[in-house]
């Protein structure tokens, strides 16, 4: 019994400190029904606030969907969301929003947005009126005149902290329901669920077996090549261990893909696993939603990577790069942890679906009229990389209903395993426009002078303004599935596996998995 | 004392169990009455007073267990007793290279060479994070292929492990998940840890099994990425590669019969040694004193290697032999064959009439990734800002010589 206090005790604590914020009622509602008295009546302002605090709150029509909606803590950070643009192209926001089945409010964000610059112009009135009175004030004045000067300054004062204290909450407010509204779409892509993702290219075809195909999984028992009991025991399910071949098949496939793709002039890096949660967030990814697919760390604000693609988007974060610089490519090399929560049903059988794996990622920053030009690239990269190893393969131009929320177009490759009976996702290359460096503050100063070659972090200089990067992300190479679709692919009537040339030098020559007798 | 009272309360319990059989053979047959209605009274006192102390054992027992839990292995003969100071140097390998110019440590020559990115990990991840960018990576990617080869070579089996564990098995490996200073990461909300070594996960790949005797020795070696809170190492050296949260290590691994572990101890060291020794360092191996034992270590032989830009030794790798203190907890055994038993591994199986014994294990680094980096840039770094790549590596670095600076 004791032991079983000492466990629990620490645990419990830690999660109660999490659950806490969600327990307190956000105050946003009661300031903006504060806020909209103010406006309405005009001057004197103070009466009208004193007033306002204390009556029953509104409802005007929207607060309904407020009241459901509205989630908690502060935003951490801010993206720098163009609401402009997204005024003047509401209605192709809106769409887009459908199309894509998000849940974003866009009637909210430009109520909110209305409220934000009647605020904002409001509190500079009064700051303007407070200069006025300060001004005044200077010179010789009638004590009595003076002491009226120095009520009124200290009326205004009190209006302007507690319009400020309202400005800031409504500004947090806006940036949290903004933060939802997905990318815009390439004019190319389908509108649709997954069934109206448009085939771009298919390359090869079915392999045709003379005798009875196995999966992967028989495969890897035949060969000795994994253990997912052992894992289950030790660590739970969806995990496994990689045993002989299999150990440099990974070895193998990852050196092999961070060759290639760096032959074509990107820069290697290896990656930090462990990040800081917000940067999970201004990646697009929701660390602490419903069905997350993020391990977080406990006792602090940190979570394990899904992809590379995190940490090195974070790379440049805050960062204004030099025109010269882009665009930036790399190629990295990391593992990737997922929960797979909510993947019940889904495939889930052997190296199909896993907590843990191994990736080799590719990621550009780029200006903004050339991210087409390198999604193209990523694409042929990738389709380069699976033609030169012989997998039958298709590339998909995914739906409105089938992209994530940074995704301005997506390609994935899906290639066939036999195994399965099917073609299973191995790949996927989008571009994020801009969706992911207004999170992360990446921009670039377009080169009007010579420029500093060196990166400078809110650099002045030049006069051009800064513009946000684009950033693109692109899989070369996720292990597992590579490994299903080798084994089932290339497997032989006795049992072994035919290694495709090109891997066989970073295997050490090694050219068939053998059943050993 | 308490394992005392343990036992005088199982007796109890077992005494009081044997009456209540009594009394409940009594009660068997043709009775009056009155004469089994004093037999069932008798049967309930005795069933409450049995719950009760049933009750008291279990916590007893689970008491016993904490307390025995922190008891340390027992202590090879010939390791020296004392502190850190009191290490013994069972070897030493090489000598201090000479530099004709002033010496840079791994930070300035990564600096450089543009290998390293500590300023952006600092602001995505937290400190002692990094990127390793360029050649770093070609460096990492090479030392982990190197060691694999050449550690399969001499017999062992190649695994990648898991990297998320429950923290039971952490536990049972002679770790503390949940103390204070963990070296050991938790997720939220679940019941599993991140490792901080692959011992770990190839320790609890044989847990509660029983081992036929022809399997053994199990020689692993195993490649993992590795974290580590580091919490509680303020103070000590933390500059740069030197101490970071997170590593990739390749990890040997040995399951064998108690009487070789001593025999396999002596292996591993040497494997290390020729392995450092091949790549032209300068280090020694220590036998480290009775202070400086982790509670699972019978034996450990550290190696430390000679950093040119700390101007000191630094530990590179550390072999333990954890005798039966591991494979008691994870539940390893073996049954000495005295009868054809059957090859293949069995769960608690039943068989031939041998009593099961616990497996010894040890473990041993074979390569720790960061720690290398930092001996390779700072013991072969030349005037010009290049660094020399020892030549076993160069095959796994698709033949690269040297790591210039690029102008």
């Amino acid at each position: 019994m004791m032991k079983m206090m000492m466990i629990s005790s620490g645990g419990t604590a830690l999660q109660t400190l999490r659950l806490a914020p969600s327990l307190c009622k956000p105050p946003s509602l009661q300031t903006l029904t504060r806020y909209r008295h103010g406006l309405f009546r005009g001057p004197p302002l103070l009466p009208s606030l004193l007033r306002a605090v204390s009556s029953p709150a509104l409802q005007p029509s929207s607060s309904g969907v407020e009241d459901e909606k509205v989630v908690v803590a502060k935003p951490q950070w801010k993206a720098a969301i163009d609401f402009k643009w997204i005024r003047e192209n509401k209605d192709l926001v809106a769409g887009n929003i459908r199309n894509r089945n998000s849940s974003a409010n866009l009637d909210l964000v430009l109520e909110l947005y209305e409220k934000y610059l009647g605020l904002q112009k409001e509190v500079e009135r009064l700051r303007a009126e407070r200069n006025a009175v300060a001004n005044k004030m200077k010179g010789k004045l009638e004590p009595s005149v003076r002491q009226a000067f120095v009520e009124e300054g200290k009326n205004l004062k009190e209006a302007l902290v507690a319009l400020e204290e309202d400005l800031v909450q409504l500004t947090d407010r806006l940036q949290q329901e903004a933060q939802s509204i997905p990318n815009i779409t390439h004019p190319d892509v389908p509108i649709g669920g997954e069934e109206s993702s448009i085939v771009r290219k298919m390359v090869g075809c079915q392999p045709e077996f003379s005798f009875a195909v196995r999966d992967h999984l028989q495969i890897g028992k035949d060969l000795d090549l994994f253990d997912f009991d052992a894992a289950s025991e030790v660590s739970g399910s969806k995990f496994y261990y990689l045993k002989n071949e299999a150990v440099l098949l990974e070895m193998g496939l990852i050196n092999w893909a961070l060759s290639e793709v760096t032959k074509k002039g990107f820069t290697p890096l290896i990656t930090p696993e462990i990040v800081r949660s917000s940067v999970v967030e201004k990646c697009g990814f929701q660390p602490r939603g419903q069905n997350t697919q993020v391990y977080s760390i406990e006792g602090s604000d940190q979570c394990l990577i899904g992809t590379a693609e995190i940490p090195v988007g974070g790379i440049h974060m805050d960062s204004i790069l030099p025109d010269s610089a882009l665009p930036l490519k790399y190629v990295a090399f990391s593992h990737c942890f997922r929960t797979e929560a909510g993947a019940a049903g889904a495939a889930t059988r052997g190296l199909y679906r896993v907590h843990q794996f191994s990736k080799v990622e590719m990621f550009i920053f780029c200006q903004p009229e050339d991210s087409n030009m390198y999604h193209e690239e990523l694409i042929q990269i990738e389709e380069d990389l699976f033609t030169s190893l012989g997998l039958h393969f298709k590339t998909l131009d995914m739906a409105t209903g089938d992209l994530g929320a940074p995704a301005y177009r997506k390609f994935d490759v899906e290639a066939w395993m036999p195994g399965l009976g099917r073609f299973g996702e191995i790949s996927s290359a989008s571009n994020c426009t801009d969706y992911q460096s207004r999170r992360l503050g990446i921009r670039f100063r377009p080169s009007l002078s010579d420029a500093s070659p060196a990166n400078s972090k809110k650099g002045k200089g030049s006069a051009a303004p800064t513009q946000f990067v684009h950033t693109l992300n692109a899989t070369a190479c996720a292990v597992p599935r590579m490994i299903v679709c080798l084994l089932e692919n290339f497997q032989q009537e006795d049992g072994s596996v035919v290694i495709p040339e090109p891997l066989r030098p970073f295997m050490g020559g090694l050219q068939v998995l053998s059943p050993k007798f | 004392m308490r394992s005392i009272s343990v036992f005088r309360r199982w007796q109890e319990v077992e005494r009081l169990r044997a009456e209540r059989n009594a009394v409940a053979n009594k009660m068997k047959g043709k009775l009056e009455p009155s004469v089994r209605q004093a037999f069932v009274e008798e049967g309930k006192n005795l069933k409450e007073a049995l719950v009760a102390l049933e009750e008291d054992l279990v916590q007893l027992t689970d008491r016993l267990q904490q307390e025995a839990q922190s008891i340390p292995n027992i202590t090879h003969p010939d390791v020296p007793i004392g502190g850190e100071e009191s290490s013994i140097v069972r070897k030493m390998v090489g000598c201090q290279p000479e530099f004709s110019f002033a010496v840079r440590d791994h930070l300035q020559i990564g600096k450089d060479l543009d290998l390293f990115d500590f300023d952006a990990a600092s602001e995505v991840s937290g400190s002692k994070f990094y990127y390793l960018k360029n050649e770093a990576v070609l460096l990492e990617m090479g030392l982990i292929n190197w060691a694999l080869s050449e550690v399969t070579k001499k017999g062992f089996t190649p695994l990648i492990t898991p990297e998320i564990v429950r923290s039971s098995v952490v536990e049972k490996c002679g770790f503390q998940p949940r103390g204070q200073n963990t070296q050991v990461y938790s997720i939220e909300g679940s019941d599993q840890c991140l490792i901080g070594t692959a011992e770990i996960p190839v320790g609890g790949i044989h847990m509660d099994s029983i081992l036929p005797d022809s399997a053994l020795p199990l020689k692993y070696v195993a490649f993992s990425h590795c974290f580590r809170t580091e919490a509680g190492a303020a103070g000590a050296a933390t500059r740069g590669l030197y101490r970071v949260h997170q590593f990739s290590k390749v990890e040997m691994f040995i399951f064998c019969q108690p009487e070789d572990s001593n025999m396999y101890h002596e292996e591993l060291i040497q494997i290390e040694e020729d392995l450092f020794t091949s790549l032209g360092l300068h280090f020694k191996t220590l036998d480290m004193a009775t202070g400086d034992l982790g509670a699972p270590a019978y034996r450990k032989f550290d190696v430390e290697a000679w950093m040119p830009g700390l101007g000191r030794f630094g530990e590179i790798s550390s072999a333990s032999n954890c005798t039966d203190y591991q494979s008691r907890r994870l539940g390893i055994r073996f049954r000495p064959s005295l009868s054809d038993a059957s090859p293949a591994n069995s769960k608690k199986g039943k068989g031939s009439a041998a009593p099961t014994q616990f497996v010894h294990t040890l473990n041993a680094t074979a390569c720790a990734v960061p720690r290398m980096i930092v001996c390779l840039l700072e013991n072969f770094q030349q005037e010009d800002g290049s660094v020399v790549i020892p030549e076993p590596l160069r095959p796994f670095m698709g033949g690269l010589q040297v790591l210039s600076p690029k102008f």
